[in-house]
C-alpha cells in the first residue's frame, strides 16, 4: 500500500484508464441488452454468453494460426489477424443470435412474459455448457501478445491496444446510432419498439426487424469478445456469466432501451470497477466487484428505475 | 427469409404434440375397475397414491441389496429438492413474482445447522465461540425462521420492481449470499464447515440418531414426513384468500391492487413463505451432506430448481412434486448409471480409446442437459407435464379470445366497414393465439 500511495496521482490516472477500456467493452455488450430490451421487452439473459462465445472464437482463430504462448506478433501479419478476428467473431456471434431468436424467443413472443426470459435462462445454459464441455472447467491464458506499444503524452501515457479498443468500439457505436437515425431499418426498428402491432400496420415486417435487432446485437458483442480476448487474455465458459450482469448493470443504468445510456452507463460502470478494485477499504476491492455492482443495480432500480436517460416507461408486467 | 403460414408448425412440435395427445388418450380411455386411469392419479386419490408410492420405496429399493443405500440416499436427495421445488412454486408459480436466487435461502438454511450443532466458530478477533447443540427440531425451525426473515427483507426492496427486473436483482442475491459467506472468516470463508455432526432427534419413542451412514431409511421418512406437512401448508395456503390475492397479483397487479390486494402485504408473504421452504430443504441438506461451503450453492442450483417447476407445470402441485422428482432423480442416481454404462460398454476411459471423447460425459453435460430440458419445455409445453388448469387456458389464450370474438362481433353489429372488422379480427387472432401459432400471421 505505502508504493501504491507513493504513485498516487498516477496510478488514478492508470485506473481511469482501464475503467474506460473496461468500459468500452461493457458498453458494446450493454448495447445488446438494450436494443433487444427496447424492441421486444426481453431481457436477453443469454447475451453475455454470445459475449463469450467471441472470445471463444478469438481465441480458436489464434490457435489455428499455431500462436505460441505470450508470442508477439507485429506488422502486417497484426492487421490481417485483427480483421481476421473481427470478422469471424462478428459474424459468428451475430448468426448465433439470430438462431437464438428465430427457435427459442420468437416461438414465445405472444406467451406470458416470464416465459421467454426462462427460455432465455435455458439458452444461457446451453451456450456456456457446451463451451465447458469443449474447453474444459479452468480459464485458458490467450497466447497473442499485443505488441507494446506505449503513447506518451505529460503525465498521461497509454498502450496502443488500449488506443485501439476505445477508437473501434466508439466507432462503432457512432455506426449504431447513424444506422438506427439514418436509415430506413433503423426507422423500422424505432417504430418497432414503440408499438409493433402499429408498425405492422405500417407495413414494417416485424419479424425481420426483431432478427435484424438481435443481429447487430449479436456482432457487438462478437466485436466486444475480440476486445475482451486481446485486453485481459483470459478465455473461459463463464465469463460471460459475469460479464453478462455487469453490462445489463450498464444498460439499466443508462436507461434500458436508450441506446446512449447504454454507452454512458458502460463508461460509468468500467470506471466504478476500476475504482473499486483499487480502493476498495480494506484493499481486497477484486473480491467485492460483483457486490458493488449489484448494489449500484438494486439501488438504481429501486430509485431510479428508468436510470440516468430513460424515459419513465409504465408498468406492463 | 421464408415465413410458415399461420397454423403450420415445425416437425418437432407435431411430433410432440402427437405424443402428449396418445399420452392424454391413453389416460382417459384406458380403464382400471371401470374408471379412467385419469381418474385415479386428479386430486387427492392421486396424492394418496404418491405416498403410498413414496413410503414403499425404501422397501422396494431393497430388492436390490447391492443398490438399496445408493437409492435411499439418492431419494432423501430427491426429497429435498421437492421442498425446495414447492417453495420456488410459491413464489413463481402462485405469485408470478420469477425468483432467480432461491438458493440464497438454500445457503441460510445449511449453515443453520452447520452451525447450530456444536460449531466451534471464531469472531473476528480470534476468540473462539463453542455453540451449544441443538437438536433437529428447533433447527428446523430456526432455519426455517432465519430464511423466511431474509426472504421478507430481500423481497422489500425489490416489490416496486417490474417482473424482469425483480428476477435479475433476486439473481443479485443468489450470489451476493454465498460470497458473503465466502468472505467472513467467522464462518470459515471458502473451506466451509466440515463434518457437521448430525443432530439427533427427541421423539416420545425415545431419541433417533440420524447419523448411522449405514442406514438412511429413518432419515428419508422424516424428509417425507416433511413434505406431506409442506404439501397440506401449501395445498390450505392456495385454497386461502391469502392464495386467492397471490393468484390475482399474477395475473394483472393493478387490477389485483384495485381489487383491495394488499400488494406488499402479499409479496412479502409469497417470499417469506416461498423462503421458509428453502430453509427447510437447507437445514436437511446441511444434515445429509455433512458438510457446508459456500462453492456448492451457485447459480446452477437456483436454476436447477426453476427448471424442476418449469418441466413439472409451473403453479401446479402436483406437477412441480413430479418436475422435482423426475429431474432430480435424474440428476443423482440415472445420469450415474449412465454414466458407467457408457464407460463400461464402450471402454472410454484410458486416454486412447477412440471414443475417449464420451468419458464422463453425461456427468460433466448434467447442467447443459438442465438449459435443454428447460428450453424445450418452455417452447414446447410451457404449461408443464401436469398443467395447472387456469394457467393452461391463459397460455392457450382461451379466456382472452373469446373477449377478441365479442370485441369484432360488437363492431358488426355498429356496421363499422367490413375492411375494419377483418383487419382487427386478422389482429386478434395474430396476438391472442397463443404460443403454439405465434406471431407469423402478422406476415401476412
Amino acid at each position: 500500500m505505502h508504493v501504491l500511495a507513493a504513485q498516487g496521482t498516477g496510478l488514478f490516472i492508470q485506473q481511469i484508464e482501464n475503467g474506460i477500456v473496461l468500459g468500452a467493452i461493457y458498453a458494446l455488450v450493454a448495447l445488446g441488452y438494450t436494443l433487444v430490451y427496447g424492441i421486444i421487452e426481453l431481457i436477453n439473459f443469454a447475451h453475455g454468453d454470445v459475449f463469450m462465445w467471441g472470445t471463444m472464437v478469438t481465441l480458436t482463430v489464434t490457435q489455428a494460426f499455431h500462436i505460441g504462448d505470450g508470442q508477439v506478433v507485429g506488422g502486417f501479419a497484426l492487421v490481417g489477424l485483427l480483421i481476421l478476428f473481427i470478422v469471424l467473431s462478428m459474424a459468428f456471434c451475430a448468426g448465433l443470435n439470430v438462431v437464438i431468436e428465430r427457435f427459442a424467443y420468437r416461438p414465445l413472443r405472444t406467451a406470458p412474459r416470464l416465459a421467454p426470459l426462462i427460455a432465455a435462462i435455458g439458452v444461457s445454459f446451453i451456450l456456456e455448457n457446451i463451451a465447458e464441455l469443449w474447453r474444459g472447467a479452468n480459464s485458458i491464458s490467450y497466447p497473442l501478445q499485443f505488441p507494446i506499444i506505449t503513447l506518451s503524452l505529460g503525465p498521461f501515457s497509454i498502450g496502443l491496444l488500449e488506443i485501439l479498443i476505445i477508437l473501434f468500439s466508439i466507432g462503432l457505436m457512432y455506426a449504431l446510432t447513424r444506422f438506427i437515425q439514418g436509415t430506413k431499418l433503423g426507422r423500422a426498428m424505432r417504430a418497432t419498439a414503440q408499438d409493433p402491432e402499429a408498425a405492422a400496420l405500417m407495413g414494417v415486417n416485424i419479424n425481420q426487424t426483431i432478427a435484424l435487432t438481435f443481429l447487430i446485437g449479436g456482432a457487438l458483442a462478437g466485436a466486444a469478445g475480440v476486445a475482451y480476448t486481446l485486453e485481459i487474455r483470459q478465455v473461459a465458459f463463464n465469463t460471460g456469466f459475469e460479464l453478462g450482469l455487469i453490462a445489463f448493470t450498464a444498460a439499466v443504468l443508462g436507461g434500458i432501451g436508450n441506446v446512449t445510456g447504454a454507452v454512458l452507463g458502460g463508461f460509468a460502470i468500467g470506471l466504478v470497477q476500476a475504482l473499486t478494485i483499487q480502493y476498495f477499504p480494506g484493499g481486497n476491492g477484486i473480491e467485492w466487484i460483483d457486490v458493488t455492482v449489484f448494489a449500484i443495480l438494486v439501488l438504481i432500480l429501486v430509485f431510479r428505475p428508468s436510470g440516468l436517460l430513460g424515459q419513465q416507461i409504465p408498468n406492463k408486467a | 427469409m421464408a415465413m410458415r403460414k399461420a397454423g403450420q408448425s415445425s416437425p418437432l412440435r407435431q411430433g410432440w404434440d402427437a405424443l402428449t395427445r396418445q399420452i392424454g388418450d391413453a389416460l382417459d380411455n384406458r380403464k382400471i375397475a371401470g374408471r379412467p386411469i385419469r381418474w385415479y392419479l386428479t386430486g387427492w386419490r392421486g396424492g394418496v397414491l404418491a405416498l403410498l408410492v413414496a413410503a414403499l420405496y425404501p422397501f422396494i429399493a431393497s430388492f436390490s441389496p447391492d443398490n438399496a443405500q445408493t437409492l435411499i440416499s439418492t431419494g432423501i436427495a430427491v426429497g429435498i429438492y421437492v421442498l425446495l421445488a414447492l417453495g420456488l412454486n410459491i413464489v413463481v408459480g402462485y405469485a408470478g413474482l420469477l425468483d432467480l436466487g432461491y438458493v440464497a435461502f438454500f445457503v441460510l438454511g445449511a449453515y443453520t445447522i452447520a452451525v447450530g450443532t456444536g460449531g466451534i466458530m471464531k469472531d473476528a478477533a480470534g476468540k473462539v465461540i463453542q455453540i451449544p447443540q441443538f437438536n433437529l427440531w428447533i433447527l428446523l425451525i430456526v432455519g426455517a425462521l432465519i430464511a423466511g426473515i431474509f426472504g421478507v427483507l430481500l423481497g422489500a426492496p425489490t416489490l416496486r420492481l417490474r417482473g424482469d427486473y425483480l428476477a435479475i436483482v433476486t439473481l443479485g442475491f443468489g450470489e451476493i449470499v454465498p460470497i458473503v459467506f465466502n468472505n467472513i472468516p467467522f464462518f470459515y470463508g471458502a473451506f466451509g464447515l466440515t463434518a457437521v455432526p448430525p443432530a439427533p432427534i427427541e421423539t416420545p419413542i425415545g431419541v433417533i440418531d440420524f447419523g448411522s451412514f449405514t442406514d438412511h431409511t429413518a432419515f428419508y421418512f422424516l424428509v417425507l414426513a416433511l413434505i406431506v406437512l409442506v404439501v397440506l401448508f401449501v395445498v390450505l395456503l392456495r385454497d386461502s384468500s391469502l392464495g386467492r390475492a397471490w393468484i390475482a397479483i399474477r395475473e394483472d397487479e393493478t387490477a389485483a391492487a384495485a381489487s383491495g390486494v394488499n400488494l406488499v402485504r402479499t409479496k412479502l408473504l409469497a417470499f417469506g413463505l416461498g423462503a421458509t421452504m428453502g430453509g427447510l430443504g437447507g437445514v436437511l441438506q446441511g444434515s445429509y451432506l455433512s458438510h457446508v461451503d459456500p462453492g456448492s450453492f451457485n447459480f446452477n442450483i437456483s436454476i436447477s430448481i426453476l427448471a424442476m417447476i418449469v418441466l413439472g407445470g409451473i403453479g401446479s402441485l402436483p406437477g412441480v412434486i413430479l418436475g422435482a422428482i423426475v429431474f432430480r432423480f435424474f440428476d443423482v442416481y440415472l445420469l450415474g448409471v449412465i454414466n458407467d454404462w457408457i464407460s463400461g460398454t464402450f471402454l472410454v476411459a484410458s486416454p486412447t480409446a477412440p471414443l475417449h471423447f464420451l468419458y464422463n460425459l453425461p456427468n460433466q453435460a448434467q447442467f447443459l442437459i438442465t438449459g435443454v430440458v428447460l428450453l424445450l419445455m418452455i417452447v414446447l409445453r410451457p404449461q408443464g407435464l401436469i398443467p395447472n388448469v387456469r394457467r393452461q387456458r391463459e397460455l392457450k389464450g382461451e379466456g382472452v379470445s373469446a373477449e377478441a370474438l365479442s370485441v369484432v362481433g360488437a363492431l358488426e353489429a355498429e356496421e363499422i366497414s367490413e375492411v375494419a372488422v377483418v383487419g382487427l379480427g386478422a389482429e386478434d387472432a395474430t396476438e391472442y393465439a397463443g404460443p403454439g401459432s405465434d406471431a407469423r400471421g402478422r406476415e401476412e
